[in-house]
């Protein structure tokens, strides 16, 4: 019993050290009209013109880069898994890299690399969405990884083939339909990554999402407060929409034993 | 015609040669058996025929054209694997149609096939149904009706039951076998259990490292079995180092005792031979004259229920005999001289083993026979 109690004190304590500042950036976010709580601060992230402007910019990027990494990383996941698994320790550690390198230092070798010809690509948004593919790379390739892992990639391939389908009937009648949990998580991760991301967008001059952050947390009070809960009320919703999407999904395995 | 033919198939995986000198012929409506323990490479044979590895050198074909080259969905096999590979993402109805909607089929038609196959395996109600809320022989007959859906020339179970229960598993392969009856497919059929190839199957292939050890109906493979691996894979059976005496009479010495084999024996006087013997042949004390009699002593006896087990020993071999129980069985006590016959039908001479065949091994230098009377 004694055990029992300690344990709910340090699940108390936890939860304070998560919400107190969450509570209070929310408290702080209430206070821009002085003496009373009130959305002002709210009122004021979504009447400017330029919150919508580069979180619809970000939108659209997060959209094609997440596109770009899934229509990379998936072929190359089933690959990986079906005909060549020996290169998984070298996909492994491609998929370290983004970690290691700084993005300061990504973005520096994208602009040296591509302001010149053959590729002058620095003022493309293709630059900006290749570096987001690059950041978001550990986090597709892990999640689409662990997706294929789940469900025995080979047998179900062979299955669909044996069947009659063709590999694109393959890929999205039987493939990703059954990995789709995971491909959901690698897109709000995606998302999140590059709603949020400020080097590349401000080394590459871009209006984005991150870079605006940043702006009105150096300029104003009580604004970075209301965005701050905004972001963690999108992130929220997301964590929201994966789950409502992905009810319904059943596991693969059944339980053996049942009625026979 | 043979319906599915492999002509000298070989595969290898690096160093490894997983199929080696592989021919077989299957006839239609057949129900063929590849048997063998874990990486005798049965399934990758298996595999070939789907379309999933590419044998090394050497023909496949199916319906007199040759399909090495097509690709496993163009080949029109159906396959039914171990676990089953249902998807998950589909209920039972919808994975039966799978093949058909891939094939373009009318959505009515689509529709009457699936249940069709639904009413063969007895599963109507489980048309909506998800593979989670199915148990594994379930999910293993509608794996069975998908792969029967779309009309395969061939079907291709790999192991299909040994995923299964013991209950479940005898009940399944008795309705695998009436199904493959009823619509007279050719089919072939992956096993390690020698007693699941021996109640299913119109023949045996029994593989050892790659090869084809014997191939014939299961009463030949039980009754004859050709090398020493086949006789002791399928069922229990005693293996003899016997030494020729008169090969065209068919008259052999164990442990210096003589007995006699059906025919004509192979070799010449003083060469060894292998004999094997079932243990249900052989008889305690029956004193028929034209059988073979061995002497020797109890040594073991083992109760297995239905069956009493005991071991004689006659010297340098140790037999096996198996007797009905029945409550009124009285056997000699342990370590009593005991004589055992047999028929000289049961006597099965055994081919040399290939290793045996490319090394020769140690021969006895000289034999003496028995004196007359000994």
């Amino acid at each position: 019993m004694r055990r029992k109690g300690w344990s709910w004190v340090w699940v108390a304590l936890g939860t304070l050290y998560f919400f107190l500042p969450l509570v209070a950036t929310f408290l702080f976010s209430l206070k821009g009209k002085k003496g009373v709580l009130s959305f002002i601060a709210y009122a004021h992230v979504f009447s400017d013109p330029q919150f919508v402007q580069t979180f619809t910019f970000s939108l659209e990027m997060a959209v094609v880069t997440i596109l770009a990494a899934l229509a990379l990383m998936i072929p190359t996941a089933i690959w990986v898994h079906l005909r060549l698994p020996r290169a998984r320790p070298l996909i492994e550690i491609f998929a370290l890299l983004p970690f290691v390198i700084p993005p300061i230092v990504l973005v520096f070798g994208l602009i040296r690399m591509y302001s010149r010809p053959p590729l002058p690509l620095v003022t493309s948004p293709v630059l900006l969405v290749a570096g987001y593919v690059v950041l978001s790379f550990p986090y597709v390739f892990r999640a689409v990884d662990a997706g294929l892992r789940a469900i025995d990639l080979r047998m179900l391939t062979e299955a669909a083939q044996s069947l009659g389908a063709r590999w694109g009937t393959t890929l999205f009648r039987v493939v990703l339909p059954n990995i789709r949990v995971s491909l959901l998580s690698a897109a709000f991760l995606t998302f999140s990554i590059v709603v949020g991301e400020l080097t590349l967008a401000v080394m590459l001059a871009w209006p984005a999402f991150g870079p605006y952050m940043a702006l009105v947390g150096r300029d104003l009070a009580y604004e970075p407060a209301a965005l701050a809960i905004i972001s963690f009320a999108l992130t929220w919703g997301a964590l929201v929409v994966m789950q409502l999407l992905s009810r319904g999904l059943r596991g693969p395995a059944a339980t053996p034993g049942g009625v026979h | 015609m043979a319906f599915v033919e492999l002509i000298d198939i070989e595969k290898r995986f690096g160093r490894h040669t997983a199929v080696d000198s592989f021919s077989l012929r299957v006839e239609e409506g057949e129900f063929v058996s590849l048997l063998g323990g874990s990486g005798c490479g049965k399934t990758t044979t298996l595999r070939m025929i789907a379309g999933f590895e590419t044998p090394t050198s050497g023909r496949i074909l199916i319906k007199e054209s040759d399909v090495v080259q097509m690709p496993p969905n163009r080949r029109g096999v159906g396959m039914v694997f171990q676990n089953y590979a249902l998807f998950p993402n589909m209920t039972a109805g919808q994975n039966i149609g799978f093949g058909l909607k891939v094939a373009g089929r009318h959505p009515e038609e689509r529709e009457r096939r699936v249940g069709e196959m639904l009413a063969l395996i007895h599963m109507e109600e489980f048309r909506d149904r998800y593979p989670h809320q199915m148990s594994g022989g379930q999910q293993q007959r509608v794996a069975l009706a998908r792969a029967l859906a779309v009309h395969p020339s061939v079907l291709l179970l790999d192991e299909p039951l040994s995923a299964l229960d013991a209950k479940i598993r005898m009940r399944l392969r008795a309705e695998i076998r009436a199904i493959q009856r009823k619509l007279a497919i050719t089919t072939i059929y992956v096993t390690h259990d020698q007693e699941e190839a021996l109640s299913i199957s119109d023949r045996i292939v029994v593989m050892k490292d790659g090869r084809i050890e014997q191939v014939g109906t299961p009463f030949e493979i039980y009754n004859r079995p050709a090398t020493a691996f086949v006789a002791s894979f399928i069922g229990s059976s005693n293996l003899l180092h016997a030494i020729v005496l008169d090969p065209e009479q068919g008259k052999v010495a164990v442990d210096g005792q003589e007995i006699a084999a059906a025919g004509p024996l192979p070799g010449k006087p003083g060469q060894e031979v292998r004999l094997t013997i079932r243990p249900e042949s052989i008889a305690l004390n029956n004193g028929i004259p034209s059988n073979n009699h061995l002497k020797g002593t109890l040594a073991n006896v083992i109760f297995l229920g239905s069956i009493v087990r005991l071991v004689i020993n006659t010297g340098r071999s140790e037999l096996l005999m198996d007797t009905f129980n029945n409550p009124h069985l009285a056997l000699p006590a342990l370590g009593s001289d005991v004589t055992v016959g047999f028929a000289p039908e049961a006597c099965v001479p055994l081919e040399r083993e290939r290793e045996e065949l490319l090394s020769p091994t140690e021969r006895p230098a000289s034999y003496v026979p028995p004196a007359a009377g000994d």
